[in-house]
């Protein structure tokens, strides 16, 4: 069985929960805090710009750097990485979700 | 006009955006198919996934740039002051923010199929891998009937 490929498929699953956590974090965070709002609007010309630049460049870069660390046993771990990105991507839309309604609504 | 000017007016862009997207849902649904049937060759489940990724990312780029340069200034505006103010602060920032996921979580199913089916069936994938397709395509869905939403809160604000 070509190892690489499981790599590979291994490396994305975890830079994309990795990028996943990035963008509920710097997206709640960027809604509390004026001053990051307002950094992350002068670095690209918009908030949204700059978090697509940066969620695309840390998957990228992620998914290189741990295709290229050494890994054991990787077919253990393949099922475990991809069961646990479907549950993070369902949780981020949830969290991002709840966290904009509740916002509207002022609870937080 | 020439042919950028065309292809960055408002409803080209907005066009672009849905078209490519549904080209996207429209794979990922397939993959789904191919998957779950056993059906097509790995080449196809391959050219299938890999046709869906550069759509999303065509779809990424024509909905950014009209969310960029218009949607701020013209439509945002429009739908604050109209009937449901909320569709801006609910549904227009979660879909801005929940589209980020759909790339890395599309790339990865991509690079599952470069598997044969055999790998699949004996590394056990085959049913997270069914569940990560049909996540991708849900997620686009999702985003789409949430672009409705916005586009009508747009339109009713208008004539409001």
């Amino acid at each position: 069985m070509n190892i690489n490929k499981q790599k590979l498929i291994i490396s994305s699953a975890y830079a994309a929960i990795i990028t996943i956590v990035f963008v509920v974090v710097i997206t709640i965070w960027a809604e509390l805090s004026v001053p990051l709002k307002t950094w992350l609007a002068n670095f690209s010309g918009h908030h949204w710009t700059s978090k697509s630049i940066f969620s695309a460049l840390l998957y990228t870069v992620v998914t290189i750097i741990l295709y290229w660390l050494p890994q054991k046993e990787v077919d253990d771990y393949l099922a475990r990485a991809l069961n646990f990105l479907l549950a993070f991507t369902a949780l981020g839309t949830i969290i991002i979700t709840l966290f904009f309604t509740g916002h509207h609504f002022k609870i937080f | 006009m020439d042919i950028v000017d065309i292809l960055s007016s408002k409803p080209v862009l907005i066009g672009l955006h849905l078209g490519f997207a549904i080209v996207g849902i429209d794979a990922f649904l397939w993959l789904l198919g191919k998957l779950k049937d056993d059906g097509g060759s790995q080449k196809s489940m391959m050219v299938t996934a890999a046709v869906g990724v550069v759509a999303f990312i065509a779809s990424w780029f024509a909905g950014g740039y009209y969310y960029v340069v218009y949607y701020g200034v013209l439509v945002k505006p429009v739908i604050k002051s109209g009937v449901a103010p909320w569709v801006h602060n609910i549904v227009m920032e979660t879909k801005e923010h929940i589209f980020l996921f759909v790339i890395p979580l599309a790339m990865t199913v991509f690079f599952i199929t470069l598997l044969t089916r055999e790998e699949i069936e004996q590394l056990k994938l085959k049913r997270v891998t069914l569940w990560l397709a049909g996540a991708v395509a849900m997620l686009g869905l999702l985003i789409g009937a949430m672009g409705f939403m916005i586009s009508a809160a747009a339109r009713w604000g208008a004539i409001n």
